[in-house]
């Protein structure tokens, strides 16, 4: 029954996804679910770096910006047909991330984060500097997706069906070996390493592969806005993302979509949050750390609990007298 | 170009200010706190304020920036510090400082605004004065004073021996029967003394500006890398080494490559000396 209660649940969210164009009303709500998919693609992704294998980056707006730019450069200025120049910007983050992660993943915890929040400060330096290949601080405009995904209701469904896709890689990853992999790196590298994961090359790979979700999201980000400048990719957007995973709950999956949800349309729906911005992120995620660092999920399932009682609590231990005599004789005539 | 290496040197005070920060947060908590620039920062801001806005008097102004500081590295302990430690989790204390970090960064640019304001004179002095300028010297002169005053503190006082054997082990000093939660607390108070001391000296050098903090915690945090965790020393030459270098970058390349460069610094001297120019090599736990 309860898996029953799920994949109902799943076709009620996929059809009332699907359907969103129909019923959102006007258009800036969708332009918004459209974002939240584009954001979702980058922390479906970053997930499996922060949530499952707990490496902290807080820099991942820099793969943004690269796969942003690299779009609009290939398609707007090239002229590249735009499908492959999502894939080449998904492919030149790998890329990036790789070479980004090959030194820095050694690094203990703190040095980690400081490297990628360094990351991001270089890429955003580098876009103003290059003013040639980016167009420095004017920005550069990006092309729109061709027909049939030229409308806003087209390019919501690409973006929904791209977020689907990441979703449903995710989840196979982290079900898997791998996933348990991860999170035993999370949780003890030493016992990680001692039961045989790679901790090195589980935790590059899952970077790689995040460096390539950033770059597809930078991609569909940047067709979104339209027009991107280095201002589009501020430091604060990467600690956006973050907070969303740390809010939403490390080693889930619905938990930080929920949360990269609310959290983007959250402040579009009650103004003086967003003029309190980086104020709110903050104080949500101090309540959070401080009072459940589990994640908002876990509050749900306490809840649950208390509501319908404690699952797996009620193990009666009752010895096998009759087996346990049997066995004593059978030694005995040994 | 002696000019630039000249204001090379002063940023490099800063870092190395920043890079102090941390050790003496580190020394009784092992926890680098993300809020180490902000605590310069604000030390920064509120001495514009008192002293531009509420026309207070250079020393009191100066008081009024290190109880600041010192009261924010008391809320630093307090609110992101004490509760996390309590659990065994290790990431968790970079996630509170963190929050804390950016909650401080935003109240302070919604109060303060974003652009960057001029700081007031300190000393009455011709601006024709060149390199000898206060905004240069005073940093560095701070810079060297906060680590001679920590080395005095550390190894003549009583309470500076506490903090030692804190950092050797916290777990044995408690058994002593150190009061470690007073200690640790103490720490974050000095440490943010220190913090808002820097920033209002540096406040020339920088102006008092919102987003300061962010680029001191990164580069406070290189300084310290290269010159090695919990080196009062690594700290100096870590400081001075980065500020200098980016200076004369800067010089001969331009701005732009600034952030690249020190961060090609820190990675050079991760690879080949991971435990920075002055550090103690740490065991891996197995």
């Amino acid at each position: 029954m309860k898996a029953d209660s799920r994949a109902f649940a799943l076709v009620a969210v996929v059809i009332a996804l699907a359907t969103l164009p129909w019923w959102a009303g006007d258009l800036y709500k969708l332009h918004v679910a459209a974002l939240i998919c584009a954001y979702w693609v980058l922390i479906g992704g970053l997930n499996l770096v922060v949530g499952y294998s707990g490496q902290l980056s807080i820099g991942h707006v820099g793969l943004l910006a690269i796969g942003a730019y690299c779009f609009a450069i290939l398609a707007g200025t090239h002229g590249v047909h735009p499908a492959l120049a999502v894939a080449a910007a998904g492919g030149l983050c790998a890329l990036c991330g790789f070479l980004l992660g090959l030194p820095s993943l050694r690094l203990p915890g703190f040095y980690f984060a400081m490297a990628t929040l360094a990351f991001a400060l270089i890429v955003s330096e580098l876009t103003l500097a290059q003013g040639g290949l980016t167009g420095g601080g004017v920005g550069l405009s990006v092309p729109g997706f061709p027909r049939p995904f030229d409308t806003p209701q087209g390019s919501y469904w690409l973006i929904l069906a791209t977020a689907a896709l990441v979703t449903w890689l995710t989840w196979n990853v982290a079900r898997s070996t791998w996933g348990r992999g991860l999170v035993a790196v999370r949780d003890s590298v030493v016992t990680a390493q001692a039961v045989g994961v790679p901790v090195f090359r589980a935790k590059l790979t899952v970077f790689v592969f995040s460096g390539f979700t950033a770059g597809v999201a930078g991609a569909l980000f940047a067709v979104l806005q339209s027009y991107i400048t280095p201002d589009t990719f501020v430091f604060d957007l990467g600690l956006f993302f973050f907070v969303c995973i740390i809010i939403g709950g490390r080693g889930h999956i619905v938990g930080p979509a929920i949360g990269t949800v609310v959290l983007t349309a959250l402040p579009e729906m009650v103004a003086p949050l967003a003029k309190l911005g980086n104020f709110f992120y903050g104080l949500l995620l101090l309540a959070v750390v401080l009072l459940v660092p589990e994640g908002i999920g876990r509050v749900f399932e306490l809840l649950i609990e208390r509501y319908r009682g404690r699952r797996g609590e009620s193990h009666v231990v009752k010895p096998d007298l009759e087996r346990l005599a049997r066995a004593i004789e059978a030694s005995g005539a040994k | 170009m002696l000019v630039a290496l000249i204001t090379g040197l002063a940023t490099g005070a800063l870092y190395a200010a920043a890079a102090l920060t941390y050790n003496v947060m580190f020394s009784t908590s092992k926890v680098l706190s993300v809020t180490t620039g902000h605590i310069s920062m604000l030390g920064g801001i509120f001495g514009a304020w008192f002293v531009s806005t509420l026309g207070w008097p250079i020393p009191l102004a100066l008081l009024g920036s290190v109880a600041v500081g010192g009261a924010f590295g008391l809320v630093t302990d307090f609110v992101a510090i004490r509760r996390v430690l309590a659990r065994s989790d290790e990431h968790l204390w970079l996630l509170s400082t963190l929050a804390l970090a950016t909650m401080v960064q935003q109240a302070a640019g919604l109060w303060w605004g974003t652009e960057p304001r001029p700081f007031p004179r300190l000393i009455p002095q011709d601006f024709s004065a060149g390199m000898g300028d206060q905004k240069y010297w005073l940093p560095i002169l701070v810079a060297i004073l906060l680590a001679v005053a920590l080395e005095l503190f550390y190894r003549r006082t009583l309470y500076g021996k506490l903090f030692v054997a804190m950092s050797e082990d916290a777990f044995a000093a408690r058994a002593r029967g150190i009061p470690t939660g007073r200690i640790r607390a103490m720490s974050y108070v000095i440490a943010g003394a220190m913090g808002g001391l820097a920033g209002f000296a540096a406040g020339q050098l920088t102006f008092a500006y919102f987003a300061l903090g962010l680029t001191l915690t990164l580069n406070g945090f290189i300084a310290l890398a290269v010159g090695g965790l919990g080196s009062n020393v690594g700290a100096l030459v870590g400081g001075a080494a980065l500020g200098i270098l980016s200076a004369i970058a800067t010089y001969f390349v331009g701005g732009e490559y600034q952030q690249t460069i020190s961060v090609g610094l820190l990675m050079v001297v991760l690879l080949v000396r991971p435990a920075g120019l002055f550090g103690s090599q740490s065991v891996r736990p197995v």
